[in-house]
């Protein structure tokens, strides 16, 4: 099976690559963080709690969305196996085996992704150190203490996330007897899991939870940062736990957009796709939910703090740092739900070829095809902003109104239509770059859609 | 895509010609020809199989009519119509339109019940068929209890006749099946080609099919045999044990014509 996975790694450079990138960067930016908390422990007295709240502060809550890209990514990687382990399975690969493929696939991937992150760690991280060191936030009589320990366990719990997602993912690629797999394999209609449905519904409660005793509690706290410590992280928590619900989501939303598509070829078919497989398009639509859900909390946030912080104080001058520290947050969230979001588009799209190869040869033009991809993306961005938004209210309205601005706050609105429009633009783009990349292949030369066919 | 009145034009005008048809595939000392020069007509109303052995070039030959593909040189005409020089856009509205086509993998889109997948072309020309018509495109070939079924839940069988319905209901100017009962088991694959055989004899349905098949053949009124991309003889009235004869005899000939 190991030889079989390995042959098989080399013809699918795209599911590859998706892989590898999540785990790349999400190794190098989770282990360089890291590595201040290791430091931390040996710092001047001083500098311990800052170090400690940087590096606990930004690599927790970014670790959270890196492990969600990487499960994502290779939850999405996996499960689309689910042809080739049917047929695996009709040649007389066991359950078992066909489920090695996938996960030893994925372990090997990740394993030399983590290992590469890591070495860019072990180097960011003494960066990282510098550049604090250097805007004084950290004293000169601390040392850079990041050693193996920090990055070896970051790049573990990385491959670890990605072997258990690929495991989630290869169960479902091997679900049912091969023979029903192997027909089946196109329409793998399903449910949401119960432990998602749990999953999603506990963050969004402990993301509310979060908006309520920043309201009731921490906002009326003498401590002028009291309110951000509970408030910041509710957006990103109530957006990860919405966008895990996605797949419900895109079913409740779609369904009404349908009449208005179906009025033409292109509209039908995207209005078909969305509302019949709402669990294949979900993967697009759990990581615009993400983005505009923590990137418009946790900037409506920093615009409030930078509005009134003449007036609630800044009694320890931690201020600018505290938004800088948010912006880096804004920053490594914003990249790697755009990594996710590319991801499965690419991934989604790509999948589909054989599919819209056989839409054309049944008569669809390829300008219909092309607008087909580009309004479904544009309706799953639609709906991944509004909800996006929601879960960004978690962190906006409760800040909001602890620093006496009211429900809505007083400035710097255009905010919101901003990262909407950039993650309008963000989906229908890497949906369109990856249609264009599955199909720009073939277009070049004639007979696009004959590989179905024995060659000549 | 406009289409001269049927009515006005002289009724023995093919609804299918070729003439001097060619395709070579790839350029260069690596260049395959396909087809080198196949002059064929298909009268209203027949019912003729294509045949060779493997890489005489039936399949290209079908490509390069439905307009899958683009003829090196040579032209198509189509209700007496050249289509040769069309672009992509124009081909895929003459497929969608004007072309009925049946494939080996039944190509059903998967999360499309059985009527929404008949209903398809009409859609994506942005038209809506009445649901009686699908209805009776479904129950021409037998299926009228399961249009609300999708794909998954077909026999491949059953796929293939509503891959055949789909194909029927715009009442296209030909019929064009590339191996049709090439993924049937015998029995279902007889029901198909008795399928196929009532459009062209109730409908008047012109039908070409590419198979490998001489029992497959024996349904036609008249067999066309390639070999290397040429015209290698023709059989009308058919029947199985003619057609292996004369396939087993063209395999001795492969290659020998170059």
């Amino acid at each position: 099976m190991i030889a079989v996975a390995l042959r098989s790694l080399r013809h699918r450079p795209t599911a590859v690559i998706a892989t590898f990138v999540a785990v790349f960067l999400g190794t190098a930016l989770m282990a360089s963080f890291a590595t201040l908390v290791e430091s931390a422990f040996d710092a001047h007295d001083d500098d311990r709690e800052i170090m400690m709240i940087i590096g606990g502060v930004v690599g927790g809550w970014g670790t959270l969305i890196v492990l969600f890209a990487v499960a994502s990514t290779v939850g999405i990687v996996a499960e689309q196996r689910g042809r080739e382990t049917a047929l695996l399975r009709t040649l007389g690969a066991t359950p078992r085996q066909a489920r090695a493929l996938i996960v030893i696939e994925a372990a090997v991937v990740a394993l030399v992704a983590a290992a590469g992150g890591a070495l860019v760690a072990s180097l960011g991280g003494a960066v990282l150190f510098d550049a604090l060191q250097r805007a004084t936030i950290v004293t000169r009589a601390t040392d850079y203490d990041g050693g193996p320990a920090s990055v070896v366990t970051t790049a573990a719990v990385v491959v670890l996330v990605s072997t258990v997602a690929a495991v989630i993912g290869s169960r479902r690629a091997t679900r049912g007897p091969a023979g029903l797999a192997l027909r089946a394999a196109e329409v793998p209609v399903r449910r949401l899991r119960w432990w998602r449905v749990v999953a999603g519904i506990v963050l969004v409660a402990s993301g509310l939870a979060s908006a309520i005793v920043t309201i009731t509690v921490t906002g009326k706290s003498t401590n002028p940062y009291a309110a951000m410590e509970t408030s910041g992280s509710a957006a990103v928590v109530a957006g990860v736990g919405l966008a895990t619900l996605a797949p419900w989501f895109l079913r409740l939303f779609a369904t009404p957009v349908g009449p208005l598509l179906r009025r033409f070829g292109a509209g039908y078919l995207a209005a078909e796709n969305l509302t019949r497989r709402p669990h294949v398009l979900a993967g697009m639509l759990g990581p615009v939910i993400v983005l505009v859900s923590t990137a418009v909390g946790t900037l409506v946030m920093v615009a409030v703090d930078a509005r009134t912080r003449a007036a609630f104080g800044d009694p320890e001058g931690v201020g600018d740092m505290i938004t800088m520290l948010n912006c880096v947050l804004v920053g490594v969230i914003s990249l790697f739900a755009a990594i996710m979001v590319i991801n499965s588009a690419v991934a989604v799209v790509a999948h589909r070829r054989s599919e819209l190869d056989r839409i054309w040869r049944v008569g669809a033009t390829r300008a219909q095809l092309g607008a087909s991809i580009a309004l479904e993306a544009g309706v799953i961005a639609a709906i991944g902003i509004v909800i996006g938004l929601l879960g960004s209210t978690a962190t906006a309205v409760p800040y909001s109104i602890a620093r006496h601005e009211g429900v809505v706050p007083n400035g710097q609105l255009w905010l919101p239509p901003l990262v909407a429009a950039l993650a309008l633009v963000l989906t229908v783009g890497a949906a369109w770059g990856a249609y264009r990349g599955t199909t720009g292949g073939i277009r070049r030369r004639e007979g696009w859609g004959r590989e179905l066919q024995p060659a000549p | 895509m406009s289409m001269p009145n049927v009515s006005g034009m002289a009724h023995d005008t093919p609804a299918l010609a070729v003439e001097g048809l060619r395709k070579r595939h790839g350029s260069g000392p690596g260049a395959v020809d396909a087809l080198v020069g196949i002059d064929l007509a298909f009268a209203r109303g027949t019912f003729t199989a294509i045949m060779g052995p493997s890489g005489s070039g039936k399949s290209t030959f079908l490509a390069c009519v439905a307009g899958l593909d683009r003829p090196t040189a040579g032209r198509i005409l189509l209700d007496g119509v050249d289509v040769t020089d069309w672009d992509e856009t124009a081909r895929t509205r003459m497929r969608r339109d004007r072309i009925g086509f049946v494939f080996q993998d039944f190509s059903l889109i998967p999360y499309l019940t059985a009527a929404e997948n008949v209903a398809l072309p009409a859609r994506l020309a942005g038209r809506r068929l009445p649901p009686e018509t699908v209805r009776e495109a479904l129950a021409r070939v037998g299926l009228a209890d399961r249009a609300d079924h999708l794909p998954s839940a077909l026999s491949g069988g059953q796929q293939q006749r509503v891959a055949i319905a789909r194909a029927l209901v715009t009442q296209p100017a030909v019929l064009l099946a590339d191996e049709p009962t090439g993924a049937l088991d015998s029995a279902t694959a007889r029901e198909v080609l008795g399928m196929l055989r009532a459009a062209v004899d109730d409908l008047g349905q012109t039908t070409v099919m590419v198979t490998h098949d001489p029992v497959a053949a024996s349904y036609a009124d008249t067999v066309v045999f390639l070999v290397d991309g040429r015209v290698a003889g023709q059989m009308a009235k058919p029947n199985a044990d003619a057609v292996a004869a004369q396939l087993a005899h063209l395999d001795q000939l492969v290659g020998v014509a170059k």
